[in-house]
């Protein structure tokens, strides 16, 4: 065989049997895989969500998109809590596009009545040290109960109600407008963000 | 280096110290750089690129006498490459909590040049035996060089240790630590520290 044919063979070979092991690896951990992002949506719903539901949010969920929730306007998931009839919160992810160090993600869940109940951040990648305070300091405790009215959404420097941190105003200012959109959003939207499902509903 | 020269023993103490790929030969400068902000980080990846090693060292090892030598690098990238894979898979399904925090730096390691070193230098020379040998041995002694880093960079810039703190109240930690240029700050004065070592205990030898 002369040397290149037996170089293109030996690396079609490799890459043949490289390719079936990987294919068997990822088809056996596929499902597990799965299931453990699940079991994380819903720990992450669990803990943001308003306690004593018995429906389950990461099956129950309404799809919108809005400019207001990220600036791409992508498809934002909707999870609903309820206990038999009774709302009592929803949960979703808004994105704050103009963080120290690229987007911030934010989940909170808001009450019917339009008080957040809780903000979490998901994922960030603000300074360490300065921006990423929103996560190592208690700073998010300031959100819970904070509706629409009666609060200055904005951070102490700009005269509103939330505190900045000194050398990281940015973060802060990104959070607070993100989460304030957010809420704007869920208060003209709530009839629909609740709408049980109907049979007649599924295509 | 022929089979006859490489006993387990010298190839453990190369990998290990002698030879260590981030103190003595400055190779992988990328992820230790980049990952060794905490001790944590930097062990965690350090196992996982000894598991790598491994793996891709005693296949490559196997297969050595069946590659010709001008399209080698090429399969020793796919052998690295499809490691690395199963790993990244196997560690987000079955380890889902350490995958996540070390998710993103794990395909990291197929662009670390301690592994396609290995197994260039080492690996397509040697027995099967003695490339899994070096390939923990390279392996461990990476993750002992990121977790000396990232402890230092984690108590000097956060003043914890293993997320714990351990410096008093009094100890302001330096934020630069943590920060890329803390990285090769406190490498540099490592580096000093380990050929200051080398140095005396080859005067004590002599």
């Amino acid at each position: 065989m002369p040397d290149y044919l037996k170089m293109g063979v030996v690396l079609m070979v490799v890459g043949m049997v490289a390719t079936a092991i990987l294919s068997v690896t990822e088809s056996a951990t596929q499902k597990p895989i799965a299931a453990a992002k699940r079991q994380e949506m819903f720990d992450m719903l669990k803990s943001v969500l308003p306690e004593g539901f018995d429906n389950k949010p990461d099956l129950d969920a309404v799809i919108l998109a809005d400019k207001r929730l990220n600036r791409q306007g992508k498809p934002v998931t909707f999870y609903r809590a309820r206990k038999g009839e009774t709302n009592l919160g929803a949960a979703f992810l808004v994105t704050a596009p103009d963080g120290y160090a690229g987007d911030i993600e934010i989940m909170m869940s808001v009450t019917p009545n339009g008080t957040i109940n809780l903000v979490q951040i998901v994922t960030q990648a603000e300074t360490p040290g300065l921006g990423d305070k929103i996560v190592k300091t208690n700073w998010l405790k300031a959100f819970p109960g904070k509706s629409q009215d009666g609060t200055k959404w904005r951070v102490k420097k700009d005269g509103g109600d939330f505190d900045q941190f000194s050398g990281a105003t940015i973060t802060p200012r990104a959070v607070v407008a993100a989460v304030k959109r957010g809420l704007d959003f869920f208060a003209e939207r709530k009839e629909t963000i609740f709408k049980p499902f109907k049979p007649e509903d599924k295509p | 280096m022929s089979v006859s020269e490489t006993n387990t023993r010298k190839v453990l103490m190369d990998g290990l110290w002698a030879n260590n790929n981030v103190f003595v030969q400055m190779l992988g400068m990328c992820p230790t750089l980049a990952v060794s902000t905490s001790a944590a980080n930097g062990i965690g990846m350090g196992l996982a690129t000894m598991f790598v090693l491994l793996g891709s060292n005693t296949v490559i090892s196997m297969i050595r006498n069946l590659i010709p030598s001008d399209v080698r690098i090429p399969t020793y990238i796919i052998v690295i490459a499809a490691f690395v894979t199963i790993i990244d898979l196997s560690m987000n399904a079955y380890v889902h909590d350490l995958h996540k925090v070390l998710g993103i730096y794990i395909p990291l390691i197929v662009a670390n040049c301690v592994v396609l070193g290995r197994a260039e230098v080492f690996a397509a020379r040697n027995t099967v035996f003695a490339s899994a040998v070096d390939g923990i041995a390279t392996g461990l002694g990476f993750s002992l060089a990121l977790g000396i880093l990232g402890g230092t960079r984690e108590i000097l810039g956060a003043g914890t240790f293993f997320g714990l703190p351990v410096t008093g109240e009094s100890f302001h930690p330096s934020l630069v630590f943590v920060l890329p240029p803390g990285a090769f700050i406190a490498l540099g004065f490592i580096i000093v520290g380990v050929r200051l070592i080398n140095q005396k205990r080859k005067a004590n030898a002599s």
